[in-house]
């Protein structure tokens, strides 16, 4: 579904040459539950934003749904972003100036194509499946960690995505709130069929996924 | 539906944050609050004196052609060459004028104006009024009608009567009863006149204040060089008015220079008005737009502190799909809606002004002024928020949703 070939991402600090992601190759399959595993600095969430389209690679090409993406345009890429992909971070990253309902919302006010489904049906739906439909009018801040994460999870989910990726969805929240979230993106994947990938730096937390992908020094050592 | 969708949500999202920021944003909005009102105060301003002077010029009769000492107005319409000699110096007409104007067979009658700004005292009372020594058609020409007794006559005017008309304010201000002032004197340096009548309101200052006076009468302490500032020449159809304004020229011509004085048309006075309150018009527009354009550049730099402080939301919109130019109209609509707001404010704030200044001063406002308001406020909104709006769309996504 979405394929990275011999890609390389290089940044500059100040005169210096880094190289985050170096030569990955890699093949992520409908369905499937992967976790990017490695020490912070490893790469590993430079490689996700590459994986979403959200940061472009350096040297060497991604594939989505077999279609070459490296000369597609900004809006194009948006595009794809918008229906292929959702983010999960590790610090919600929800907007506060607008309630939890809003927040899920965003999604469908940024697609260029009409929709499937009646978004504030599905938001409802969504937000009661995640418990979290009592808090939909309160503003991120208001309510706690846990149910933030909640909320990006609706959101991510909203516009129906292929893949679901999330940065350290955990690394925010205590232990028992950290649980509940991996066991949603587990039934994420499982009820819905949603391919989902987790870069976390706690094998613990790679030890629920059905395959890990190692990482150090920007390559994968194992996957 | 998406297209009203996407405006209503750029809207919604823009008030939000106004919300959330109020001060901030009445601050932003007060620039261009000030330069909408400043301007169109101004164009309500220039627009009411023009009216009012022009106001004055139509009351006058038509087919009327107007002599004045000086190249006040050129031929063409135009405001003449040397302004300054025309109302300072230039020819003093005189009687003999008059007489020789009165035989042009196309002229119907001449009327001869001598204006002088005096202390009128009658009843114990003084103010300060004019003395306005004509003759008996001037009554015609300025369609002044009579609230009580009667005009003077051509033998008042041969037999130096002291006999007056008195304007209606001056009559009020005298014997606080315009009734009364029938058959009372009313002095004028030293020069006692019988009133005769008493005009009706015109709603004219001057003319209000003014005592009508033969002008033979004025020969003497009150017009001792025995000149007029102006002739006033009724023609006796509008086919002959270019016939007439040539041998009323010919005939001055015989004692003035050609630079003395200038026969004009009504409408050649409109128009030079015309010419002469546009360039007023233009230079207060000019001057009020600078408060705009500095009202402009503070949206400007609210709007770069904005996209800076937002990045992150910027990050998160472009993660969730949208493309450069969603953000771009995101920033720009803010800005736009900041600068309309302000511009609203200022209009409303001008509205209420000039009612307010119009019982003083006669102001008008137009459709242009309000046009105008929103056209520029726009305009500015655009102008000025479209820099940091390309700024906050070029963000590259992976760097504003990593900015902290």
């Amino acid at each position: 579904m979405i394929e990275l070939a011999k890609v390389y991402k290089n940044y500059y600090l100040g005169e210096e040459e880094v190289a985050a992601v170096s030569d990955v190759s890699l093949k992520i399959k409908p369905k499937e539950f992967i976790s990017i595993v490695g020490p912070s600095g490893c790469g590993k969430s430079t490689l996700m934003y590459l994986v979403g389209l959200l940061d472009t690679p350096s040297a060497g090409k991604i594939f989505v749904d077999g279609k070459d993406v490296s000369g597609l345009s900004d809006s194009e890429l948006s595009v794809i972003r918008n229906q292929t992909v959702g983010f999960v971070f590790q610090s919600f990253n929800l907007i506060n100036k607008f309630t939890v309902l809003e927040n899920v919302l965003l999604p469908t006010r940024y697609t260029k194509l009409k929709l499937a489904f009646d978004p504030g049906r599905r938001a409802e739906e969504l937000l009661n499946k995640f418990g979290i439909y009592e808090r939909r009018n309160f503003f991120p801040n208001k309510i706690s960690g846990g149910q933030q994460q909640r909320a990006a999870m609706v959101r991510a989910l909203i516009m129906n995505p292929k893949v679901i990726l999330a940065d350290e969805p955990t690394g925010n929240l205590d232990s028992k709130t950290g649980e509940e979230i991996l066991n949603l993106l587990e039934r994420l994947n499982r009820d819905f069929q949603t391919t989902v990938v987790v870069v976390t730096h706690d094998a613990a937390v790679a030890k629920r996924t059905q395959r890990q992908i190692k990482m150090r020094d920007g390559r994968i050592i194992r996957s | 539906m998406r297209l009203r969708n996407g405006v209503y949500h750029l809207m919604t999202s823009a008030v939000s944050d106004f919300k959330r920021s109020k001060i901030r944003t009445f601050l932003t909005s007060l620039g261009i609050m000030i330069g909408v009102f400043s301007v169109v105060m101004l164009i309500a301003l220039g627009l009411g004196l023009k009216n009012y002077i022009e106001g004055q010029f139509e009351s006058l009769g038509a087919n009327l052609v107007i002599i004045f000492p000086g190249m006040v107005f050129s031929e063409e319409g135009g405001l003449g060459g040397n302004f300054g000699p025309g109302f300072a110096g230039g020819a003093h007409f005189k009687e003999r004028d008059v007489s020789a104007l009165d035989k042009v067979s196309e002229i119907d009658y001449v009327v001869p104006m001598f204006f002088k700004s005096m202390v009128l005292s009658a009843n114990g009372e003084e103010i300060l009024g004019y003395v306005t020594g004509t003759n008996e058609e001037m009554f015609t020409v300025s369609n002044i009608e009579l609230l009580e007794g009667e005009l003077f006559s051509r033998s008042d005017n041969q037999r130096r009567r002291k006999v007056a008309v008195l304007g209606y304010s001056a009559a009020q201000e005298l014997f606080s009863d315009p009734r009364v002032a029938l058959g009372k004197r009313v002095t004028a340096s030293d020069q006692r006149f019988t009133v005769i009548g008493v005009a009706k309101k015109k709603g004219d200052r001057e003319m209000d204040n003014s005592l009508f006076v033969p002008y033979r009468s004025t020969f003497g302490t009150i017009n001792p060089d025995k000149t007029f500032f102006a002739i006033y020449l009724g023609i006796t159809s509008k086919d002959a008015v270019e016939t007439a304004k040539q041998r009323a020229e010919e005939t001055l011509l015989k004692y003035y220079e050609e630079d003395d004085f200038s026969v004009t048309e009504q409408s050649e006075i409109l128009s030079t008005i015309n010419q002469i309150f546009t360039i007023i018009n233009v230079i207060l527009v000019a001057i009020g737009s600078i408060s705009l354009l500095v009202g402009g550049i503070g949206i400007m730099n609210i709007m770069y502190a904005t996209v800076t402080e937002r990045t992150k939301e910027v990050g998160i919109r472009r993660a969730i799909g949208a493309t450069q130019k969603d953000i771009l109209l995101q920033f720009l609509t803010e800005a736009v809606t900041l600068s309309v707001m302000g511009g609203v404010l200022g209009l409303v704030l001008a509205g209420v002004m000039v009612l307010v200044v119009r019982q003083f001063f006669p102001v008008a406002l137009n459709l242009l002024a309000v046009v105008l308001a929103f056209g520029v406020s726009s305009a500015i909104g655009i102008f000025f928020g479209v820099f940091p709006a390309r700024r906050a769309a070029s963000l590259p996504p992976i760097e504003a949703i990593r900015y902290e």
